[in-house]
């Protein structure tokens, strides 16, 4: 899978990621990011994550291949 | 239209195309870069965006607030960038038959924007230090980052 990172998450993660982890679901994802940088902990959780362009839940079935935008609280205006 | 900008708004080429022979009243709403903030001199913002979806959201968020009230006119567009002191990072314009609605629609759409779309900002100061964010504190009183308070619920819609 290719996750993409914006804003604050750059500072701890590339902008892009190729995980090749099996990770079944979102949240494992976001544990399996959790852990790769602890101190990321907190801003995933406060993050929407969206797959091809669409909001999906903790529980959503990632897929191989699919590209998943990791989406921190909005800052805009 | 597109949504989103990476070059300067033309504010007032935007506002030319904002007129309606039945708009009685128009609203347009810049969001500019203020230079002070958390008691430090701002250079200026940069501005990051998924573009794919703001462009999407900001769509809906127009035709939501066309739904809601009364409108011949109701556009946005958002910077990604550098925007600098003064300088525009986000317009919304809208027209009404009379003023209450293109008001009401307008902060309906600017509030929107500002809590859910995928855009952010990133604070350049002067003494060389950046903080990202910038985001609400809705999370203080919902509990939950994704579930705001909108200031556009104190007015309510009208046809």
């Amino acid at each position: 899978m290719k996750v993409y990172t914006y804003a604050i998450l750059k500072d701890y993660f590339d902008k892009e990621l190729l995980i090749d982890e099996p990770l079944l679901t979102i949240t494992q994802l976001q544990q399996y990011l959790q852990q790769r940088n602890p101190a990321a902990g907190n801003i995933l959780a406060t993050c929407r994550y969206a797959v091809q362009n669409q909001f999906v839940t903790g529980e959503f079935t990632i897929q191989p291949g699919d590209d998943i935008h990791i989406i921190p609280p909005s800052s805009g205006g | 239209m597109k949504h989103i900008s990476a070059t300067e708004i033309d504010i007032a080429a935007l506002l030319a195309t904002a007129h309606h022979p039945k708009a009685g009243a128009v609203v347009l709403f810049s969001g500019e870069t203020r230079i002070n903030d958390k008691g430090k001199t701002v250079q200026y913002l940069e501005y990051e965006a998924q573009e794919v979806m703001a462009e999407k959201m900001i769509a809906e968020i127009l035709e939501a607030a066309k739904q809601r009230w009364s409108l011949q006119i109701a556009l946005a567009v958002h910077r990604t960038g550098s925007v600098a002191v003064s300088g525009c990072a986000v317009v919304v314009i809208t027209a009404s038959s009379h003023r209450s609605e293109a008001y009401a629609a307008n902060r309906f759409i600017i509030d929107k924007i500002k809590h859910e779309v995928p855009i952010w900002k990133c604070e350049y100061f002067t003494d060389g230090s950046k903080q990202w964010g910038g985001n609400c504190n809705c999370q203080q009183i919902t509990g939950d980052a994704h579930k705001h308070v909108y200031e556009f619920e104190d007015t309510p819609p009208g046809k």
